[in-house]
C-alpha cells in the first residue's frame, strides 16, 4: 500500500460518493422488502450506513428517518471499546440495541455491524438499523407506557457477535428469539438485517476492487471533512450569540406534568454548541431519551434550518455539538425507560428552533403539532377468530412559516410515516373509520397561519375491543414566532351513538371501546408567524371560504368580518 | 399500398415515422412543435411529409399519436374547473393524502396544493363496507340538491369518489345519473371507472387529475380529429398510454389521464421492437434527451408494470411501464455544490438559450458542451447538418470550472461526463440490482438523442458487455407507436386468501374481468383473431402492505390451479424480496386482466448485405479519455449495412444521434441495421 498522502479530485469524489450511496440504498430496500415487521416495511422506521474503520458515519442511506443519524455511532464505539481493532474479525457481525451500554435510542431499534476486510485490513463497517415490532418486555409491541425503566420495556442486548468470522453463533440468536414475542417473525427481520449486511459488504468490497483501499479510505474522510466545511460555513451565517428557549412535554403519563426542556444555543463563528443544561431530571415514565435521540434532534435541526440537501455524515455531527447533565430528561441514565422518546425529540426541536428564531427569522416555523401521536387498537377478529393489533401514528399542524402558511395535516420533523389507507384498515381489521378530516380553528392566527390538526373516529365492528394510546401538546399549546398564535391541544375521548363522551387521558392506559362506541383522536394544530394583524385579506376570505376557519375565530383573532361570499359550501358544510 | 405513421410530439420536435406496409419503405421526418396546439405540427408535419417523399396522405391507414397535451396542462395548470363529490366524512383527504411531507429534511416545501379547493369538494351522506355491502344507502334527494349545486357553480368537471365504490359502485354511478340529468356539459369522472382499485387516496387522486385534464383532452382530440378527417379521412386514430398501447380517441377522452406518462412508454415499446428483431429478449434501456434519462429494465421482451407514480408532485395509481427518471441530458448543467463538489443536472438549459455551443444565448457548461469539447460531437452538429456548433462557446463555458478545479478545459468535461454517467448508473441500479436483477446479464439499448453518445460508459460501470444502438436513436418513439397494440387492462378487487375456497372466487373473478374484456374487444371492433388476453393476480402474503404481480397461464383463468399458483408466487417474491417462506399464508388483493387487440405490424426495415469495408468520411481527434486525443475514424450511419464492423477509436453519425466506439471496443451492423457494440470490460 502507498504511504504517500493521497488526494482526490472533486469529480472523482463526486463519483465515488455516488457508489457508496448506492451502496447504502440497496441495503435499505434490500431490508426494507425482506423484513417482516411493519414498521420496517411500512413504515421505512430503519436505516443503512456505511461507517469508516473508526465508527465515523460515512454514508447514510437517502430515506433514512432523522432519529437514526446518531444510533450507528454508539454501536460502534461500543464495539470498538469492547472488542478493539484487533477482536474484530472478518465475517464477524455484531448486534446491539442497548440506549445505556451499546450507543442505543430504545429497545425495538436493533442495530447490526459488520466489519469490511481487504487484503486483511479493516476498512469499513456496514451497518443497519431496524425496528422490530417487538422486542419482548411487558406489553406487545415494546412501546406501550407505564413502564418505569428499561427492564420492564424489553430485551437488552449488549455489543456481541451474532456471527463469528463467517460462523452464525445459534446460541446468541436462540437466546434473542426466547425473549420476543413472534419469534418466528422476528427471526425473518434478523434475517433482513444479516442480508443486508452481507450485501452491503460484498457491494463495498466491489467498489474497493475498482478503486483501491487507499482511494476509498481517502474518500472516507474527505466527505467527512467537506460536509464539516460546508456546515460549518452554514453556521457562521448565524449572527453570534447566546439564543435560549424552553418549553415543557405535557407529562410522562405517570404524574410529572410540565418536564422542563431548555436550551442555550451558543453560536460564535463557524461553531455552534446546544447547551441543554438546566432541563429537567429523566422522569418515571418511558419520554426519557439518551444521547444518540438527543444528538438526532438537534443533528435534524440544524440540517432543516441551514442546509436540508447537505448529506449525512459524521461531517454533520462534528459541527452539531451539544452539552446535557448525565441523569436529566435528555440524557438520561440507566436505567430509565425510554421507549417514546420521540414525543421527546419533537420538543427538542421545537425548542432549538425557538431559540434560534431570532438569529433565522427567515428559517424557523411556529411550534408543529410537536408529537408522535399514537392510537394502538387491539382484539380478537370476530370474522376470523384471530388476535389483531392495529398502531398508527397520526400526524397533525405543521408551523407557519416565512413565506407561507403551515401545512396542515401532515407529520412533523423527526418522522414522516405514512398512514394506512382507509380502506386497507377495514379490510383487514375489524374496525369502521367514521371520518378523517381537518379539524377547523385548531391553526394558530398569524401572518401565515399554523396549520390545521386531524380528527379520526374509528369504531369497532362487532366486537368491543381494546384501546391505549399516547399523545403530547395536548395540554401546552403549540406556539407562535414573531407574534403568531398557538395552535389548538389535542384529545382523546370516547363518543358513544347515545352522544355521551368520556374523556380520556393524554396518554391513556387501556381502555375498552364498544360497538356502540367511537374513539376519537384529534391531534394537536400548530403555532403561526408573525402578527395576525398583518395576514392578508385575500389570506383571510380563503380561510373562511375554505371552511377551515369560522366567522367567530377569524373576528376574534383578526377582527375579520366575512361577507358574504359566492360559490362554495363554506362554513358548516 | 397502406401507410402506418407514428407521430411523437416532443417539447422542441414533432417526430414521424412512417411505414408502408406493402413496399416496406420507411420515411422518417421531423417538423418543429408548436406548443400552443400540438395538433397544427401534426397535420402540417403529415402534409409536408407527403410531399417530400410522395406519400398518398390521404391513403393513411393508423395515425398513432403520443401526446403530451394532458402532461403540460398538468404542469401548467391549465386544466378545467373540477368539484369533487365524495363520502361524508372525507373530503379533506384530497389535501392530506398520505401525512407524509415529500422531503424528510426540508420544512418549506410541501405537496402540491389540491386541484380542487375545499369549498368545491362536497359531502356527500353515503357509505359502503369493506364487503361491498351498503351499510347507509344514497338519499335521492340529497344526491339532486349536490347535482343542481354543480351546475350552479359551473363547474367543467365532476370528480365523484366514494369509500369502496370499488368494490359496489352502485353509488357513484347513481350520483353520475343525477349529475347527467341536472348537468349534462359537465363531464364526470367515476373512480370506480378510471381505477377500480383498493387505497381511497390514491384512487382519489387519480380520479381528480382525470377529470381536472377531460376538457383539455376534449378539445384536442376535437382539433386533432376534424384535423385528420381534412387529410386523411380513412385514418384510425390511436392515442398511446402509459402503460405503453394505444387507445381510441373516444376513450382517450374518457380518460385523459392515462396519457400522462406516455412519452417514455412509446421509446419503451420501440426498444422492445428492436430488441425482438435484434433477438435480444434482456435489455436495459437508456432514453437520453435534453433534459433527462428514462431507463428501463425489460426481460423476456416484456417491461415490468408499476403501479404507483408521481406526475408533477400528484400520486398516481395506473398501470404504466416501470420507468425511472433521473436529471440527466445533453442539456444538464455542471456547477458546484456548497461542499465543492462538481455535480451535472437535474438542472438544464432546455431547448431555449440551449447549450453554450447552441449560440442562442446560453452560458452554461451542458453535458452537449462537454461532448462538443471532446471532438465527441462534430462542430456540423445535429439533425444532419443543420445546426453548426460553436467549440469556442462551449470551452468559454467550461473554462470557469475547470480553472476552479485546476484542470484542462478537456479533463474537465471529461470529468462532467462520467459524472452524469454516474448519475444513470445510479438510476439503472434502481431498477435493475435494487429489485434482485443483475445487470450483467442484459444488453443496454440507448437512444434519444444523447443515448448512444454515453452507453458504452455506462455499461462498463455496470458491468454490461453489449451496447444495442437501434436503427433511428433520435426516433424510437415514433417508431413505437406503429408498433404498439391496441390496450386496455381490467383490474377488481377481492381480498382472497389462497385456501380450497379460492379456486371458485377466483374463477368468478376473473370470469366477470373477462366479460368486461369481451365487452371492449367488441366496442373497439378488434377481429377474433387479434384478440389476446394476459390475466394475473396481485398476491401477497397475509399481513403484507405490498403486491406482487403473478401472471396466470390462459388455461388457467378458467380452472386455476393452486398450488401452481402458490409456487410462482414463490419464485417472484424470491426474485424480488430475495426469499419466501412455504408455509405463510398468502391472499390475492386483485385480479388483472390485459386485453391486447393486435394491429398490423410492420416488418423490419430490409437491407441489402453489406458488400465493400465500410470507409471513413472523415478523421477527428477524439478524447475517448481525459488527457489525450486520438485520431477516431468517422463514419455516416447510412453507409453502413448489415455485417459491417467497425473498430474503434470510432465515431458513427447520423441525423438524430451519435455512437461512440472506444479504442478496443467492437461494432458489428446486424441485419436489422441495430449496430451492436461489444464493450471490453
Amino acid at each position: 500500500m502507498t504511504t504517500a498522502p493521497l488526494t482526490i479530485d472533486p469529480i472523482t469524489l463526486e463519483i465515488l460518493h455516488n457508489g457508496l450511496r448506492s451502496i447504502t440504498d440497496e441495503c435499505f430496500i434490500a431490508l426494507m422488502k425482506s423484513a417482516y415487521s411493519t414498521n420496517i416495511k411500512e413504515r421505512r422506521d430503519h436505516s443503512a450506513t456505511i461507517m469508516d474503520r473508526n465508527g465515523q458515519l460515512i454514508v447514510q442511506a437517502e430515506h433514512s428517518l432523522p432519529i437514526h443519524i446518531g444510533s450507528m455511532l454508539g454501536l460502534m464505539h461500543a464495539v470498538l471499546k469492547k472488542y478493539g481493532r484487533e477482536g474484530v474479525r472478518p465475517g464477524d457481525i455484531f448486534v446491539a440495541n442497548d440506549p445505556y451500554v451499546a450507543g442505543g435510542s430504545h429497545l425495538p431499534d436493533v442495530n447490526l455491524g459488520m466489519p469490511v476486510f481487504v487484503a486483511g485490513e479493516l476498512v469499513a463497517f456496514i451497518c443497519n438499523i431496524a425496528h422490530h415490532a417487538d422486542i419482548g418486555g411487558m406489553a406487545p409491541g415494546s412501546m406501550a407506557g407505564g413502564m418505569t425503566e428499561i427492564f420492564q420495556e424489553g430485551l437488552r442486548i449488549p455489543p456481541v457477535k451474532l456471527f463469528r468470522e463467517g460462523e452464525l453463533q445459534q446460541d446468541i440468536l436462540d437466546l434473542l428469539l426466547l425473549n420476543v414475542r413472534v419469534p418466528e417473525e422476528r427471526r425473518g427481520d434478523y434475517f433482513a438485517q444479516i442480508a443486508a449486511c452481507k450485501l452491503g459488504e460484498r457491494r463495498l468490497k466491489e467498489l474497493i476492487a475498482t478503486h483501491s483501499a487507499p482511494v476509498i479510505t481517502t474518500a472516507f474522510e474527505e466527505i467527512v471533512t467537506r460536509t464539516e466545511s460546508r456546515m460549518r460555513a452554514a453556521v457562521a451565517t448565524i449572527p453570534d450569540g447566546v439564543y435560549r428557549f424552553e418549553d415543557v412535554m405535557d407529562d410522562d403519563g405517570l404524574g410529572a406534568k410540565d418536564i422542563l426542556i431548555k436550551v442555550a444555543v451558543e453560536v460564535k463563528g463557524d461553531r455552534i454548541n446546544f447547551d441543554f443544561r438546566g432541563s429537567a431530571p429523566q422522569v418515571q415514565g418511558n419520554i426519557n431519551v439518551t444521547t444518540s435521540a438527543t444528538q438526532a434532534a438537534v443533528c435534524y435541526t440544524l440540517k432543516a434550518l441551514l442546509d436540508p440537501q447537505v448529506p449525512n455524515n459524521e461531517g454533520i455531527l462534528r459541527v452539531a455539538q451539544f452539552t446535557t447533565e448525565p441523569g436529566t430528561l435528555l440524557d438520561a441514565s440507566f436505567p430509565a425507560a425510554c421507549a417514546a422518546r420521540a414525543h421527546t425529540c419533537q420538543r427538542i426541536i421545537d425548542v432549538i428552533i425557538g431559540a434560534l428564531a431570532p438569529a433565522l427569522p427567515d428559517k424557523v416555523v411556529g411550534a408543529a403539532n410537536g408529537a408522535n401521536t399514537t392510537a394502538v387498537f387491539f382484539g380478537r377478529d370476530p370474522r376470523t377468530g384471530r388476535d389483531f393489533l392495529y398502531l398508527e401514528t397520526m400526524g397533525g399542524g405543521f408551523g407557519g412559516r416565512a413565506t407561507k402558511d403551515g401545512k396542515d395535516g401532515v407529520q412533523v420533523h423527526i418522522t414522516n410515516t405514512s398512514n394506512l389507507p382507509v380502506e386497507a384498515i377495514e379490510m383487514e381489521y375489524p374496525l369502521l373509520v367514521d371520518s378523517y378530516g381537518l379539524i377547523p380553528d385548531t391553526g394558530g392566527a398569524g401572518k401565515n397561519r399554523g396549520g390545521l390538526a386531524l380528527r379520526r373516529v374509528v369504531k369497532p365492528v362487532g366486537l368491543d375491543c381494546q384501546f391505549n394510546g399516547a399523545g403530547e401538546r395536548f395540554r401546552n399549546q403549540p406556539w407562535g414566532v414573531f407574534g403568531g398564535k398557538p395552535g389548538a391541544t389535542g384529545r382523546f375521548f370516547i363518543q358513544s351513538d347515545n352522544g355521551d363522551v368520556t374523556k380520556l387521558s393524554n396518554k391513556p392506559d387501556t381502555t375498552r371501546l364498544r360497538t356502540d362506541q367511537s374513539l376519537v383522536v384529534e391531534t394537536p394544530g400548530a403555532g403561526g408567524y408573525g402578527p395576525p394583524a398583518e395576514r392578508s385579506r385575500a389570506a383571510l376570505e380563503e380561510d373562511f371560504r375554505s371552511g377551515k376557519f369560522s366567522a367567530e375565530f377569524l373576528r376574534t383573532h383578526y377582527g375579520f368580518e366575512p361577507g358574504r361570499l359566492a360559490g362554495g359550501s363554506g362554513e358548516g358544510e | 399500398m397502406a401507410w402506418l405513421v407514428g407521430v411523437d410530439v416532443g417539447g422542441t420536435f414533432t417526430d414521424f415515422y412512417a411505414f408502408d406496409d406493402a413496399s416496406g419503405q420507411v420515411v422518417l421526418h421531423k417538423t418543429p412543435s408548436t406548443p400552443d396546439n400540438p395538433a397544427r405540427a401534426i397535420l402540417a408535419g403529415l402534409q409536408e411529409m407527403g410531399k417530400a417523399h410522395q406519400l398518398d396522405i390521404g391513403a393513411l391507414a393508423r395515425l398513432a399519436h403520443g401526446t403530451t397535451v394532458a402532461t403540460n396542462a398538468l404542469i401548467q395548470r391549465r386544466g378545467g374547473r373540477v368539484v369533487l363529490i365524495t363520502t361524508a366524512g372525507f373530503r379533506d383527504l384530497l389535501e392530506i393524502g398520505r401525512q407524509v411531507r415529500p422531503l424528510m429534511y426540508d420544512i418549506q416545501t410541501d405537496f402540491p396544493a389540491p386541484l380542487i379547493p375545499r369549498e368545491f369538494r362536497y359531502e356527500v351522506n353515503e357509505r359502503v363496507r369493506a364487503d361491498g355491502t351498503v351499510l347507509k344507502p344514497l338519499d335521492g334527494d340529497e344526491v339532486k340538491r349536490l347535482a343542481a349545486m354543480v351546475r350552479a357553480v359551473k363547474a367543467d368537471s365532476c370528480a365523484v369518489c366514494l369509500i369502496f365504490s370499488f368494490l359496489n359502485p352502485a353509488h357513484e354511478q347513481a350520483i353520475a345519473r343525477a349529475l347527467a340529468d341536472a348537468a349534462p356539459d359537465t363531464y364526470i369522472s367515476l373512480s370506480a371507472e378510471v381505477q377500480p382499485e383498493f387505497r381511497e387516496y390514491e384512487r382519489l387522486s387519480t380520479t381528480v387529475l382525470n377529470a381536472y385534464l377531460q376538457p383539455v383532452m376534449v378539445r384536442y382530440m376535437r382539433e386533432l380529429e376534424s384535423g385528420l378527417r381534412a387529410v386523411a379521412p380513412k385514418a384510425a386514430l390511436g392515442i398511446n398510454q402509459s402503460s405503453g398501447g394505444l387507445m381510441s380517441a373516444e376513450r382517450a377522452r374518457r380518460f385523459p389521464i392515462r396519457t400522462a406518462l406516455s412519452g417514455p412508454a412509446a421509446g419503451a415499446v420501440g426498444a422492445i421492437h428492436t430488441a425482438e428483431l435484434s433477438s435480444r429478449p434482456n435489455v436495459i434501456t437508456l432514453d437520453m434527451g435534453g433534459t433527462s434519462a428514462d431507463v428501463c429494465l425489460m426481460r423476456n421482451y416484456q417491461a415490468g408494470v408499476g403501479y404507483d407514480r408521481f406526475i408533477d408532485g400528484f400520486p398516481v395509481r395506473l398501470p404504466s411501464l416501470d420507468i425511472n427518471a433521473v436529471g440527466a441530458g445533453g442539456g444538464s448543467i455542471a456547477w458546484f455544490d456548497r461542499d465543492g463538489l462538481l455535480k451535472v443536472g437535474p438542472t438544464s438549459a432546455g431547448a431555449v438559450p440551449g447549450p453554450a455551443c447552441y449560440g442562442a444565448g446560453g452560458e452554461a457548461a451542458t453535458v452537449t458542451d462537454a461532448n462538443l469539447i471532446l471532438g465527441r460531437l462534430s462542430t456540423g452538429g445535429l439533425l444532419g447538418g443543420r445546426m453548426t456548433l460553436d467549440v469556442a462557446a462551449a470551452r468559454r463555458a467550461v473554462a470557469p470550472i475547470a480553472q476552479r478545479l485546476g484542470f484542462a478545459v478537456e479533463r474537465t468535461a471529461h470529468g462532467m461526463l462520467g459524472i452524469v454517467v454516474s448519475n444513470m448508473v445510479r438510476a439503472i441500479r434502481g431498477i435493475s440490482v435494487e429489485r434482485g436483477h443483475d445487470p450483467r446479464r442484459f444488453s443496454l439499448m440507448p437512444f434519444g438523442g444523447a443515448g448512444p453518445l454515453h452507453a458504452t460508459e455506462v455499461a462498463r460501470s455496470l458491468g454490461i458487455r453489449e451496447v444495442v444502438v437501434p436503427f433511428a436513436p433520435g426516433i424510437l418513439c415514433a417508431q413505437g407507436l406503429i408498433v404498439s397494440d391496441l390496450k386496455e387492462t381490467f383490474v377488481r378487487t377481492a381480498l382472497t386468501r389462497l385456501d380450497a375456497a379460492a379456486a371458485a372466487v377466483i374463477g368468478a373473478n376473473l370470469a366477470e374481468i373477462a366479460g368486461a374484456a369481451a365487452d371492449w374487444f367488441k366496442s373497439e371492433r378488434v377481429a377474433d383473431g387479434d384478440r389476446h388476453t394476459q390475466a394475473s393476480l396481485d398476491m401477497r402474503y397475509v399481513g403484507q402492505n405490498f403486491e406482487l404481480p403473478v401472471p396466470l397461464q390462459p388455461e388457467e383463468v378458467a380452472a386455476p390451479n393452486l398450488d401452481a399458483l402458490k409456487r410462482r408466487f414463490f419464485a417472484v417474491h424470491e426474485t424480488s424480496y430475495g426469499y419466501h417462506n412455504p408455509h405463510d399464508p398468502v391472499e390475492i388483493v386483485n385480479f388483472r386482466m390485459t386485453a391486447l387487440g393486435r394491429l398490423k405490424r410492420p416488418e423490419p426495415p430490409r437491407a441489402a448485405g453489406a458488400t465493400a469495408k465500410p470507409a471513413p468520411v472523415s478523421n477527428r481527434p477524439v478524447y475517448f479519455d481525459a488527457d489525450t486525443a486520438v485520431s477516431a475514424a468517422i463514419y455516416d450511419r447510412r453507409a453502413l449495412a448489415p455485417g459491417h464492423q467497425v473498430s474503434g477509436p470510432a465515431v458513427i453519425e447520423q441525423l438524430d444521434a451519435t455512437t461512440l466506439v472506444y479504442p478496443g471496443d467492437k461494432l458489428v451492423v446486424d441485419d436489422a441495421l441495430n449496430l451492436i457494440l461489444e464493450v471490453t470490460t
